[in-house]
């Protein structure tokens, strides 16, 4: 250990950029790869609408793309920015900003894939709505990306807060955690709110009179399957800025980068079980609109069931911090 | 970057504690009430068959959360809860937007304003249930399915505040946050204003949307 805190610095900012664009290179290509097949298989469907299947395309990958875009710019910012080396939390900062966004941008990254697949598939379904198609997508996939923003929020705050006047020993586990927190619960919200929004998609291709209810639910659902990342972020949020004792045991440590994991990993579930529930009751309300209210209820309380299994997380994590 | 988590705070001793009042948020609640207030006036000044542009605008949005919120409940409690649920949403809508201007926040930045309206629809939520269905009724809920599952269901209750105002302040945190970052990186060049656009009007449409309908839902659903 004979280096100096600068050179633990510079060795994580560059473990972690390299950690932010590998992860956040994933799930962006799964998605854009799932759009170009669906946009293939629309066009031998009907090829007279290929112009606006292949420019749906185009967009829905764009968009795609941004939850990566984002993990590149934390990648560039951790590669170029110098950092000025203060204490050794400042390695603990670098590597936990990289490893959040490029954990976070993978949902985001495959979900946003999904609408734009529906949408290319809608078109040559219904090529006279494609304005109504593409504006639907868009919203879609904007809200899909929500989960990703958070993860960027988190390393952001990161980067570029002044951490240094806290004691080293546990806030380096606080702050690790807080990356893994926000990073990990974004990838089952991101694919879960994807989901809803393919089924929106097809819906709107199918009945695009019922175009208003399907994007209301939509966005509905959405929210609600975005809840656990919610609850990542809140943990994060603490382990970030609660003021830990000094302490030179390792156990304190252990409990908050645990407190962490535990919100990430639990939060990758609930994701996507209730974007698998609000997808379906989109889908039922884009067939038979006259039972939206009894679709939305039940909509809220299988997503309610599905999210208990986070809330145990919530509450374990909220132990971990506070009480362990 | 010093700007980056600044708080403009008056800190008031009382009785040994410090009340802290956030200025930045207060201000511009004040602010956006007022808008709204004058809003109003106009709107509602020289009613008429033949309306005027700001009459028009006025019955446009409470003519559209009068279906959102009829679609949701029946037509007597829709007229009891719509004037609530039209009111909040454009306080929220103003709110997010107003961070557009130069020098002015979004009093949603702050995270007292969510919380604060959250825990509002909470209550207002549980009155409603108490009084349609009756408090043993409503209590009885809470140990289904069985009786040990009674802790876990008041926190998945009190989970609904922290989700619905976390889900718009970190919205709305997040896109100040992006925006002031990046403006700092490129030297504020081309990119501000697209980013204002998507994170101001794009998404703070959108979250003040979101919100005012799980308001509206969480009403809905405990009154049946």
């Amino acid at each position: 250990m004979g280096y100096d805190i600068q050179t633990w610095v510079n060795v994580a900012a560059y473990m972690g950029g390299a950690l932010a664009m590998g992860f956040g290179a994933m799930g962006a290509a799964i998605g854009e790869g799932y759009t170009a097949a669906e946009a293939n298989a629309a066009i031998s469907r009907s090829p007279r609408a290929t112009g606006e299947i292949f420019k749906s395309m185009l967009v829905g990958q764009a968009v795609a793309e941004s939850a990566s875009i984002f993990a590149l710019v934390v990648a560039m910012i951790l590669l170029f920015m110098n950092f000025s080396a203060q204490s050794y939390l400042t390695v603990a900062t670098v590597f936990a900003a990289g490893l959040c966004m490029g954990l976070g941008a993978i949902g985001s990254g495959i979900g946003s894939g999904f609408p734009a697949g529906a949408a290319c598939t809608g078109m040559s379904r219904q090529p006279g709505m494609s304005n109504r198609l593409t504006t639907n997508m868009l919203i879609g996939s904007a809200v899909c990306q929500t989960p990703s923003i958070f993860a960027l929020v988190t390393s952001f705050i990161l980067l570029f807060t002044n951490f240094s006047d806290r004691p080293i020993s546990p806030t380096w586990a606080a702050l690790l955690g807080a990356g893994l927190a926000s990073g990990l619960g974004a990838i089952g919200s991101g694919l879960g709110g994807g989901l809803v929004a393919q089924a929106s998609c097809e819906g709107v291709s199918r009945q695009p009179e019922s175009v208003t209810p399907v994007t209301n639910i939509m966005l509905l659902g959405q929210a609600v399957t975005q809840t656990t990342a919610i609850y990542g972020l809140l943990v994060s949020f603490i382990l970030m800025f609660k003021s830990f004792e000094a302490t030179d045991a390792l156990s304190p440590c252990a409990a908050l980068i645990g407190a962490g994991l535990c919100m990430g990993i639990g939060a990758i579930g609930p994701g996507i079980g209730e974007g698998f529930t609000a997808q379906s009751a989109v889908a039922g309300i884009a067939r038979n609109r006259s039972a939206i209210s009894e679709l939305t209820r039940l909509m809220l309380v299988g997503q309610a069931v599905a999210e208990s299994t986070g809330i145990y997380s919530l509450v374990i994590s909220l132990i971990l911090i506070f009480v362990v | 970057m010093e700007e980056l988590g600044k708080v403009y705070q008056l800190i008031i001793p009382v009785f040994g504690y410090n009340m802290t009042l956030n200025l930045d948020a207060i201000l511009m609640t004040w602010l956006v009430i007022m808008v709204l207030i004058i809003f109003g006036f106009f709107a509602a000044r020289k009613k008429s068959v033949l309306p005027g542009p700001i009459q028009i605008m006025g019955e446009l949005v409470v003519s559209q959360i009068y279906n959102l919120v009829e679609d949701a409940m029946d037509k007597e409690r829709a007229e009891k809860y719509g004037p609530l649920i039209c009111a909040l949403f454009m306080f929220l809508l103003l709110s997010n937007w107003i961070g557009m201007f130069p020098h002015l926040h979004e009093p949603t930045k702050d995270l007292n304003t969510p919380l604060s309206l959250g825990i509002m629809g909470f209550c207002i939520a549980h009155y409603a249930g108490i009084k349609s269905k009756g408090f043993k009724k409503y209590a009885a809920e809470y140990f289904e399915p069985i009786f040990l599952m009674m802790p876990l269901n008041v926190i998945g209750e009190l989970a609904k505040i922290v989700s619905i105002s976390f889900r718009l302040f970190g919205n709305i945190m997040g896109g100040s946050i992006i925006i002031l970052v990046v403006s700092y990186l490129t030297y504020s060049v081309i990119l501000p204003p697209f980013l204002n656009a998507f994170f101001g009007i794009f998404v703070g449409a959108i979250q003040a949307f979101v919100f005012t309908m799980l308001t509206l839902v969480y009403i809905s659903v405990q009154i049946k």
